[in-house]
């Protein structure tokens, strides 16, 4: 599903180049579940924020769907986001002038789903989360892990085949972050949807099936996880 | 999406509601003023569009030197009359001609009785001959076109006179009696019409039109001339140059022909680079190129230049804000555009927030414009009305436009902006891209602040020169002087002049308020000079209490002053001679040469505006070498209780004219008029600048608000450091104070033109003086340091702890 292949990434300041990314190739599979791990500024983020098509490498190149999308317009890129791609995010990233309802919706608009469809998909979603009652509300009104599961199904509304989610649980206390890693283990096993997160902790990275270790911008270990 | 956006518009509408307010009343005072000039334009612009037929009517105009204001040849409204008869005769494209009287600005109305009941005064009744609703097509009520005019001695009314004297009904064949002068014993006019009163205003206004029969004929004696306006229709399709064509070889003949019978040389015509010159003026383009005056649209021009910047302020307030506040919005662009949201989307959302803010101030705007129309029109002299006005859908029209415009302009930067951010920085919280607009924004700020600091500077200069001219030294004495609506006559003066507590009573053509020029010229030690000649009575100079320089004024002791001495003015005297008194010139009269004496020279004294010089002058009592007059009666009381003697004054006329209105002036109230247009400009300017340097505050309020969130961190590591509150407060204030100071040294040559293109109207002037420039430097500091210093005081007293937690 994605295949990178000796992805660089690199600033230059001044002639000097600033390695953020050394030689990374990998391949990740539909249905993999698979946690980025390792110490601050190694690159984590900018690693996955190549895979969600965010920042583009300096140098390699990056198959998503048997598509290379090393530098991709536009255009193409958003259709992607539309149709396969969620992200989940550390901070949440819900918008605050909506409603819980109104967020899990705003990609589906995008998307231009239906209105018949849209309400029963949210109404899924809302349903499944267990946020019934909290669907008209904004999301200051809501604790950090009550929004980051809508930020999930947020993410999830439009049906993707990856999600992407960077720290997904560093900004909530333990239990709520046992919660949202279940639901991610739960989503890959029972939707096979394809999983990728950035983690710091060991055993938020032991929810899933594969790690990578990453130090100074080098893969430095590609472990799976017995289960 | 539309939904959902605009309820997101709304809900960040309602959450930001000291911004939203700033935004949209700033913008809601902008667009007032720019559609009340709006309306103003479309009231102008409409003159003579009553009627479509009108574009084939042509306004007259001949070139001469009569009664122009500075004795020099001019194309003019008013024509001889005997070009009225000459085109109809001999300009084949001509189907209709008509003479009619011009609008006399001083003498304003002629008395009008019915029956016994007592005399009302009727303004702009104007004489005409039968032909005038052949080429003015007015749609009458009742009568016709064909029949009205048809006999002498009628009248045909407007709608709205008729309903003042009788009311509602038929009122063909009823009788008014008109006097026009307060001698005149009054003329019968039968009522043979009533047309309907036109929605859009008209050059040759009326509100009735008479057919007295003095418009019937032209003098019998070639060497007299009446004046009065001319109008013709021509055939559907004429080619207007080729009419000019027309006439220009029609007038040339006829001058031609004529000038022996007048007595003078043809050549004469082209002495001293003068010429012949008839011109027919298309109706449509009459209103805004009147002689004499500035077109409206010149006038305007200031005005329209005020408005567009109060616009172009209030929408940067708009964009200033509007980008200060994109941090706010960045996450929420960031997540959208992860979601799959195109930028035109992003970018139609923005924008669609700003038209819902634009159209909530347009809404405002058009509320304001009802509240404010009542006295905008009193100022402005005019009727203008919104929901009224013939134009509406026009106005409509323009309206969306202006809206469309507005939304763009104050939409598209913010919404361009914030569409571009990158969502994998500002995802991350960080915002160093919104960087970028900190350029634009502070020009923008400078901007702001050149308007302001000008308008600042132009108040204070304008405040300058018009205490120059209210105090300035006129060179005559204006108090307990007043100026009545009347010839001279010996018997009602000598009447007057009996009343305790008046001191003198004479009659003068060149009084402040109604001043009448005579060109002459003069044969002094072989030069020859042209004067203004001004006719009075024995007692005028003295009335007035100008102030002799040099000699005598004319008095009744030497029998000499009713037969050939002269007085001059300073400017006069310096054209002539040093020390002219006691020495005589000469003047060409016919075959022979009169000698004049000079008796004495008179300080020169104002009787117009203070955009003109006082024109060199002499003043003579004798009637030798011509007279003329006009309707200037002065009276000079010398008592505290004039309002009682003007009672007597009046009862005395009433004695003597029972058919007419006794209407005066104060000279008081002349000198007002006089500086009348100039104060009603000063009080816009200042308004203006009033809501300009608001809104610039405004906006500098803004900026601050958001650099003080921007250095949030910053702030916060230097507490921790150890700066203190005043400190911070002035770092804060450090870069916006040399924002203002850039401003300043930009507008200061801005405003020394402009102020100095202003002075430079008048004839009389203050020396530009600098303090003004300093004081609005002063004045934009200060109130510049203070506004940040709120938001940069709030910034100080901030807890840094909150600052620093969140990375």
């Amino acid at each position: 599903m994605i295949q990178l292949t000796n992805i660089e990434k690199y600033y230059a300041n001044k002639g000097v180049k600033n390695y953020v990314l050394r030689l990374v190739t990998t391949t990740i599979n539909q249905g993999e579940f698979v946690s980025i791990m390792g110490p601050s500024g190694a690159g984590k983020s900018t690693l996955l924020n190549i895979i969600g098509m965010l920042e583009e490498p300096t140098y390699g190149t990056y198959n998503f769907l048997g598509e290379d999308v090393t530098s991709l317009n536009e255009r193409k890129r958003i259709e992607l986001y539309r149709n396969h791609i969620g992200f989940v995010f550390q901070a949440y990233h819900l918008i605050d002038e909506m409603t819980v309802y109104e967020n899990i919706e705003a990609p589906l608009l995008y998307k231009k789903v239906g209105s018949s469809e849209r309400a029963s998909r949210i109404a899924d979603l809302l349903d499944r989360f267990n946020i019934v009652a909290k669907k008209d509300l904004f999301p200051n009104q809501l604790s950090g892990g009550q929004q980051q599961l809508v930020g999930i199904a947020r993410a999830l509304a439009a049906q993707p085949s990856i999600i992407l989610a960077d720290e997904p649980t560093g900004n909530l206390q333990s239990a709520q972050a046992e919660e949202i890693m279940a639901l991610f283990k739960k989503l890959n096993q029972e939707d096979g949807i394809t999983i990728i997160q950035v983690t710091h902790s060991e055993k938020n990275a032991q929810y899933g099936n594969r790690i990578l270790h990453i130090a100074d911008g080098i893969v430095k270990e590609d472990v799976a996880v017995i289960a | 999406m539309f939904k959902l956006n605009l309820k997101i518009a709304l809900r960040n509408l309602f959450k930001n509601k000291i911004y939203a307010a700033i935004n949209i009343g700033g913008l809601a005072i902008g667009l007032t003023a720019f559609v009340l000039m709006l309306l103003y334009i479309n009231h102008e612009e409409s003159y003579d569009t009553w009627d479509s037929a009108l574009k084939n009517v042509y306004q007259i105009r001949e070139r001469h030197s009569f009664f122009t204001p500075d004795n020099k040849e001019h194309l003019q409204e008013s024509n001889e009359s005997r070009v009225g008869s000459l085109i109809r005769h001999k300009v084949p494209q001509v189907i209709a001609v008509t003479k009619v009287d011009p609008d006399w600005d001083f003498r304003t109305g002629y008395s009008v009785r019915v029956g016994n009941a007592d005399p009302i005064t009727v303004n702009r009744m104007k004489d005409s001959d039968s032909s005038f609703f052949h080429v003015f097509k007015y749609r009458f009520l009742q009568g016709s076109e064909s029949n009205a005019l048809i006999a002498p001695k009628s009248v045909v009314l407007k709608q709205s006179l008729a309903k003042k004297i009788f009311g509602e009904g038929n009122v063909l064949g009823k009788v008014i009696k008109v006097a026009v002068w307060q001698g005149d014993k009054g003329m019968d006019l039968t009522v043979t019409g009533v047309v309907e009163d036109p929605q859009t205003p008209e050059t040759a206004g009326f509100t009735a039109i008479m057919r007295t029969g003095n418009k019937d004929k032209d003098p019998v004696n070639p060497t007299n001339n009446n004046y009065c306006q001319v109008y013709a229709r021509v055939n559907e399709g004429t080619d207007p140059e080729l009419l000019n064509q027309t006439l220009k070889r029609v007038y040339t003949d006829y001058k031609k022909s004529t000038a022996p019978l007048k007595k003078i040389e043809y050549k004469s015509y082209f002495a001293d680079g003068k010429y012949l010159q008839l011109k027919a003026i298309p109706l449509a383009e009459v209103h805004g190129n009147r002689p004499f005056e500035l077109s409206w649209l010149e006038k305007l021009k200031p005005v329209i230049a005020i408005c567009v910047f109060l616009l172009l302020v209030s929408i940067i307030n708009f964009v200033n804000m509007a980008t200060a506040q994109s941090v706010q919005r960045a996450k929420e662009v960031g997540v959208k555009k992860v979601m799959g949201a195109y930028k035109q989307q992003l970018i139609a959302q923005f924008l669609l927030e700003c038209a819902l803010q634009s159209i909530v101030a347009l809404f405002l705007s058009v509320i304001l414009i009802e509240v404010l129309l009542p006295s905008f029109n009193t100022q402005f002299h005019v009727d203008l009305s919104f929901w009224h006005n013939p134009h509406l859908f026009n106005m409509l029209l323009q309206l969306f436009g202006l809206f469309t415009l507005v939304t763009l302009l104050a939409g598209f930067y913010p919404a361009w902006i914030l569409s571009n951010y990158d969502p994998a920085s500002v995802l991350k919280g960080n915002y160093s891209g919104s960087l970028k607009g900190i350029i634009l924004r502070n020009v923008l700020v400078v901007f702001q602040f050149i308007i302001s600091v000008t308008f600042i500077i132009a108040i204070s200069v304008m405040h300058l020169q018009t205490s120059y001219l209210n105090n300035k030294d006129l060179g005559f004495e204006r108090s307990n002087l007043i100026n009545i609506r009347a010839g001279y006559d010996q018997d009602l003066a000598d009447k007057i002049k009996r009343i305790p507590g008046v001191q003198y009573v004479a009659t003068t053509t060149q009084v402040m308020g109604n001043a009448f020029n005579v060109p002459e010229e003069i044969q002094y030690n072989g030069n020859k000079i042209s004067l203004n000649t001004v006719t009075i009575s024995m007692d005028a100079l003295s009335a007035l209490g100008v102030k002799l320089l040099k000699g005598r004024v004319f008095s009744r002791e030497y029998k000499q002053d009713t037969i050939n001495t002269v007085v001059l003015n300073e400017a006069a005297a310096k054209l002539i001679d040093k020390n002219p008194v006691g020495k005589s010139y000469k003047i060409a009269d016919e075959h022979k040469m009169l000698n004049f004496q000079i008796i004495g020279v008179i300080k020169d004294y104002h009787n117009e505006g203070f955009d003109k010089e006082v024109l060199p002058t002499l003043y003579k009592v004798t009637t030798l070498g011509g007279t003329s007059s006009t309707n200037n009666l002065i009276v000079r009381l010398n008592s505290d209780k004039n309002a009682a003697i003007i009672e007597k004054i009046k009862a005395e006329w009433k004695h003597n004219y029972p058919d007419f209105l006794m209407e005066y002036t104060t000279l008081d109230s002349a000198f007002d008029k006089v500086l009348e247009n100039n104060k009603r400009f000063i009080s816009m300017i200042v308004l203006f600048s009033i809501v300009s340097v608001s809104l610039s505050l405004l906006g500098l309020f803004a900026l601050s608000t958001f650099v003080a969130k921007r250095r949030t961190k910053e702030i916060a590591m230097r507490k921790i450091l150890g700066a203190s509150n005043i400190q911070i407060v002035g770092l804060l204030n450090k870069t916006f104070l040399v924002l203002v100071i850039i401003a300043n040294l930009i507008s200061w040559p801005v405003a020394y033109i402009v102020v100095k293109k202003w002075l430079n109207g008048f004839a009389y002037r203050i020396d530009l003086p600098l303090y003004p420039f300093f004081l609005a430097t002063v004045v934009s500091i200060i109130i510049a340091v203070l506004t940040v210093s709120i938001q940069a005081r709030r910034a100080a007293l901030a807890n840094p702890v909150k600052a620093l937690k969140y990375e």
